[in-house]
């Protein structure tokens, strides 16, 4: 029988993140993931991530997957492919299916990193093609460059719902809707503004009746919940679709960890059935570990450092370092860990109505209902200033972990402290250049450069554009308010790209100057 | 619909093209991309119909979990086809509940 010092269950972000710490350290170390390519979602995330520096803020997650690959590699880790681990037992002992045949390895630890699944939900017509999962629709557009559908209907405003939204029209989808069943939007508000001023309407309270078709989806029905989630009769509202996304959530994977034996709890704040874990990750067996997703949905940013606590303990649990060692790296995780954890969109937030951001000021409910924040809220917030020249607007609303445009202006115009999930400030004292580094590294879009007036009655407004056709200097338009709606005339007076922006490029549109703080995103008039 | 190009991935790195058939038609895919996404790109929706009544299904997670996208291929049946590679001359047939077996007991 294979023996190795850490049986990984997993090639995801927690999975290879414990496998490069325990590797590290002198491990030997096997990561088997029943997929044909490592890396689990991330190479499915285009978005830039949320966080601070020591959490890869502001780089995509696929660039992370490509990371940790490259140093799982360089350090030897064994990753095997095809292989489904189907069996866990309480001595360590894995069996692991690999094409047609069952190999029996033992560990002397073993981690289980199996992730989630996508929850569903049932309507009439749910089994119909073009029902298909959010990660499908990224499977499908990110990994193999293919259109899940021309006209999508998006059920879910959670995190996954907003990104994936965005992600369909960034390939070239049209979303003509996104609905949730709850009263408020789930996600980051700002995933969901970038969502809105492309001109997405969000039903909240709305689901879905009925999926029209007899073969495939041909239309959708959607519907106002009351507060006992029954359609009230009269607000259906008929959508011509061809595919229905569903983000209703993601199931920590545990089945693994409930064979072995593991001590289980069903805990609503970690989304479902999970081992239950120490600070380490050790489920109630010892030398059995669970990071990541399957212990607790959250984001692949904690899955990351939830592995990398579980490869150090794992290696001070063989004698690989000393206990000393371990607690002090591992003290050095929990902390950029709770960095994580903090704010409206904590696990132990779930639910919650939050009405106050953390400095006390009042949430933007416009913004949780329809996905933008309103005209006559938006002046109340701290990124929310004017100034004569050209100078950051920050429409960033909600206490979420995030810091890169603190550290991406060179003027130190922008001013977060310490508390990473604070909402930026401006520093009137500092002088804005201009050069957007804040509007290219702010992961939620969120950061607009302002000249509400150039002196000739107009205003120019910088904003993020990640779609094609990038629109070129002297193109003419619509400027779209937050709500995407048409509000004026605008005509392109720069395009700037850059490689430190990343494929986010800075569309300054020039509008008339009423327009400066209601403008906030361009659409080019059809060429004839 | 294939994406041309993408906004922040460019372009794909797609295998050549090889010619496949679904139910004797020939169509055509990339080498190495699963079955599914050739069929998608091919306008194909119904992947098969369930034993008792008869429904469509087709993609549904993309990822090997649901089982909903399951072919005969080559043959065998129950194929998933969103995470089984394509390949040139491969024989993808509609299946019509869990599959059909051909006399003996031999896999059509």
């Amino acid at each position: 029988m294979k023996r190795y010092d850490m049986i990984i269950v997993g090639a995801g972000p927690a999975g290879l993140s414990a496998a490069i710490e325990a590797a590290k350290r002198g491990m030997k170390v096997v990561v088997y993931d029943e997929n044909a390519k490592p890396g689990g979602q991330l190479f499915k995330q285009i978005h830039k991530f949320f966080g601070s520096k020591e959490h890869k803020a502001k780089i995509r997650g696929f660039h992370i997957g490509e990371e940790l690959l490259a140093e799982a590699n360089s350090l030897g880790v064994e990753v095997v492919l095809n292989a489904i681990v189907i069996g866990l037992f309480p001595e360590k002992e894995v069996t692991v299916k690999i094409d047609d045949h069952v190999e029996h390895v033992k560990g002397d630890t073993v981690l289980i990193a199996t992730g989630a699944s996508e929850n569903m939900v049932t309507f009439p017509g749910w089994t119909l093609p073009g029902v298909i999962g959010a990660g499908a629709a990224q499977t499908m557009m990110n990994l193999h460059g293919t259109l899940p559908g021309k006209r999508v209907l998006m059920l879910g405003s959670g995190n996954v719902g907003l990104v994936v939204s965005f992600q369909l029209m960034q390939a070239g989808c049209e979303v003509v809707a996104l609905a949730d069943a709850a009263p408020r939007v789930g996600g980051y508000g700002v995933h969901a503004a970038k969502v809105a001023r492309c001109g997405v309407p969000f039903y909240l309270s709305h689901t879905i009746v009925k999926a029209d078709g007899d073969e495939y989806v041909t239309g959708v029905t959607i519907g106002e919940v009351d507060k006992n989630w029954q359609v009230i009769p009269g607000t259906e509202k008929h959508f011509d679709v061809d595919t229905i996304c569903l983000a209703v959530g993601l199931s920590p994977m545990s089945k693994l960890a409930d064979m072995a034996g593991c001590a289980m709890e069903d805990n609503p704040a970690k989304a479902g059935f999970v081992p239950t874990v120490d600070k380490y990750g050790e489920t109630s067996i010892s030398g059995i570990y669970a990071a990541g997703d399957v212990s607790g949905i959250e984001e692949a940013s904690s899955a990351m450092i939830e592995g990398r606590i579980a490869g150090i303990a794992a290696a001070a649990k063989l004698g690989f370092i000393s206990e000393e060692e371990c607690e002090a790296e591992v003290a050095k995780q929990e902390t950029a860990l709770d960095g994580l954890r903090q704010g409206m969109f904590a696990p132990g937030m779930r639910g919650k109505m939050i009405t106050e951001t953390e400095e006390g000021v009042e949430i933007s409910q416009n913004l949780l209902k329809k996905g933008f924040v309103a005209d006559e809220e938006i002046e109340r917030f701290p990124g929310v200033t004017h100034n004569t020249g050209v100078h950051p607007v920050i429409e960033c609303t909600q206490n979420i972990p995030c810091n890169p445009c603190q550290d991406a202006c060179p003027k130190h115009c922008i001013k977060i402290g310490s508390n990473i999930t604070a909402l930026p400030a401006i520093d009137p004292e500092q002088k804005c250049t201009g050069c957007g580094m804040c509007v290219a590294s702010c992961s939620g879009q969120a950061i607009f450069l302002v000249n509400e007036d150039c002196g000739d009655g107009t205003a120019e407004i910088t904003l993020p554009y990640e779609f094609l056709p990038l629109p070129e200097k002297g193109a003419k338009g619509t400027a779209l308010s937050r709500s995407g709606e048409a509000v004026c005339e605008a005509e392109v007076v720069n395009v700037r790209s850059a490689k430190a922006f990343d494929h986010t490029h800075l569309l300054t549109m020039k509008v008339p100057k009423e327009y400066a703080m209601k403008a906030r995103f361009f659409k080019e008039a059809a060429k004839s | 619909m294939r994406i041309e190009e993408h906004p922040i991935l460019g372009t794909y790195e797609k295998g050549r093209t090889v010619s496949f058939t679904f139910d004797g038609k020939e169509l055509q895919g990339c080498e190495g991309e699963p079955i599914a996404i050739a069929l998608k790109n091919a306008g194909v929706m119904v992947h098969r119909y369930t034993k008792k009544e008869h429904k469509p299904r087709g993609i549904f997670c993309a990822i090997g979990r649901c089982t909903d996208c399951v072919m005969i291929v080559n043959g065998k049946p129950n194929v998933r086809t969103c995470i089984t590679p394509l390949e040139e001359g491969m024989e993808v047939r509609t299946q019509y509940g869990v599959g059909e077996k051909a006399e003996g007991g031999a896999q059509k």
